[in-house]
């Protein structure tokens, strides 16, 4: 399902160069839940980046859902994310768009037909347990609300992988309870999740396996 | 899907605002000022044309031939480079038609001694001799004629009315051509603006895999809307502005350019103006987004 080997990344600011990333090399099988956990610039977002091609690696091979990222050319990265859900820490929904309409939007966008779209898209509302806020927009939502209707929508197109970063960063944690819920379900149905969270207490908490990043390496994969 | 990002080109437009609505005020003006000259070229081309078959040079002679001689005299100027066509004008013929000019005065033409008109020929030139070139040269052929007293006639006028109207198109083309890259400028100006608003969509797009055609195409399609609008509106002025003033304009145009009535576009011609808008918002929505991509 994913498979880094000796994965280096390093960002140059003008004459500095900055590695973010170590020769981070690690495998998640099919239907995991992968804790990746780390404090702030430890290199979790860099590597999720990695991981739905939203950057490339300075060295190493990226292989996800049986892509190899880096020599992909840029007209398939449309048809990789396709397979990937990607859950962020501000939920980027759009402000004008009731949360039914922001769910519907990414199978608006694909083309689904149009019969199809409002069942399923009540089918990911129902999921993550918000489908009487379905009408609601984001500005009248909780932040909680608002991470499950940003999760509705990754999940819309029911794909094998999801990618959480910091999805319960800006949560209390009875919120951050409910998000971790409402994923530990979605993992139950056979997605294959990757959270990145630098809440400590949170990933002991999942008892999944978890990777520890820190100074951009792996230093711990446990569980 | 054509819906959906149709659905998406308009709520790009209201976004845009007041720019999108300059953007169709400058593209209105742009074809209006276009379609206005190209009409008062197509009307003067039309006059021109008509000018054109009504060119005629006068071979005066010096006697009127024999009966029998006239069909030869006529055969000879028939073949001739430049000739479309030939009539003959006898003597009489000429005094009859004298005669018709005058209308009531016409006694005066019975109180001559002698008839004092020549007889002459009437010739049509084909359409390459109405230039002044072509013109002259079958003047030089005519007037070569043994029986040619005088020749007169000239298509001087109708080329130097014809050089006018290409004069009037060639200024319609470049003030519409400053209007129109100030449009295109406008309309990637709004649509900048659109990109900025929509740029949670489109990363939002992007990140779940849509295709670069279904992300390009609302913003395509939104400089497009702007562009037919504008070109909706320069029609429907233009339809307002000609069914005002061409009745005004008939009597004082069919008096001096002979033209019965003032055309207005032909099916075609209303295609391509709406058209032209249409293409003139698309290059500027397409130019915005090519300026904007990384």
């Amino acid at each position: 399902m994913i498979e880094l080997h000796r994965v280096s990344k390093v960002y140059s600011v003008g004459p500095v160069k900055v590695p973010a990333l170590r020769e981070v090399s690690f495998r998640i099988g099919k239907g995991e839940f992968v804790v990746l956990t780390g404090a702030s610039g430890a290199g979790k977002t860099t590597l999720l980046r990695l991981l739905y091609r939203d950057d490339l690696p300075s060295e190493g091979d990226v292989e996800v859902l049986g892509y190899g990222l880096v020599q992909m050319r840029r007209s398939q990265v449309a048809a990789f994310r396709r397979s990937i859900g990607v859950v962020f820490q501000d939920a980027k929904l759009l402000p004008v768009r009731t949360v039914y309409e922001n769910v519907a939007f990414v199978l608006r966008v694909l083309g689904t037909p149009r019969r199809d779209i409002t069942a399923r898209a009540f089918d990911a509302l129902r999921a993550v347990g918000l489908s009487a806020r379905a009408q609601a927009y984001p500005a009248q939502l909780s932040q909680g609300e608002a991470q499950r209707a940003a999760l509705a929508r990754a999940i819309v197109r029911r794909p094998p992988l999801l990618l959480a970063d910091e999805p319960t960063g800006n949560l209390d944690e009875a919120m951050a309870g409910e998000i971790v819920d409402v994923l530990k379900d979605i993992g139950a149905g056979g997605t294959t999740i990757v959270l990145a969270t630098h809440q400590a207490r949170l990933a002991v908490a999942l008892r999944r396996r978890t990777l520890t990043l820190e100074g951009g390496r792996i230093v711990k994969d446990e569980g | 899907m054509l819906g959906f990002l149709v659905g998406e080109a308009l709520r790009d437009l209201r976004r845009a605002g007041r720019v999108a609505v300059s953007a169709v005020v400058l593209i209105t003006l742009s074809l209006a000022a276009l379609g206005g000259f190209w009409l008062v070229s197509s009307n003067l081309g039309h006059a021109v044309a008509k000018w054109r078959d009504r060119v005629r040079i006068v071979v005066y002679l010096k006697r009127e031939p024999p009966g029998g001689d006239v069909a030869a005299l006529l055969e000879r100027v028939r073949v001739m480079p430049g000739v479309a066509g030939v009539v003959f004008i006898g003597k009489a013929d000429a005094l009859r038609a004298l005669k018709q000019v005058l209308g009531k005065d016409a006694g005066v033409v019975d109180q001559l001694p002698v008839n004092p008109l020549p007889a002459s020929l009437e010739v049509t030139p084909s359409a390459a001799a109405v230039t002044p070139e072509g013109a002259r040269e079958l003047l030089a052929r005519l007037a070569v004629l043994p029986e040619a007293d005088d020749v007169a006639g000239s298509a001087d006028w109708v080329e130097r009315f014809s050089h006018w109207q290409r004069l009037l198109t060639t200024i319609g083309l470049g003030v519409g051509f400053v209007l129109a890259a100030a449009s295109i400028l406008t309309v990637t100006t709004a649509t900048t603006l659109i990109l900025h608003a929509r740029r949670h969509e489109t990363e939002i797009m992007r990140l779940v895999g849509a295709s670069e055609w279904t992300i390009r195409l609302p913003v395509l399609l939104q400089g497009m809307m702007q562009g037919l609008a504008g070109a909706i509106l320069a029609l429907g002025a233009l339809v307002v502005t000609h069914s005002v003033v061409a009745p005004r304009l008939e009597p004082l145009v069919s008096l001096t350019l002979g033209l019965s009535q003032l055309v207005f576009f032909t099916p075609v011609g209303v295609v391509a103006l709406l058209g032209a808008g249409t293409l003139l918002g698309g290059l500027g929505g397409w130019l915005a987004r090519a300026a904007r991509e990384p």
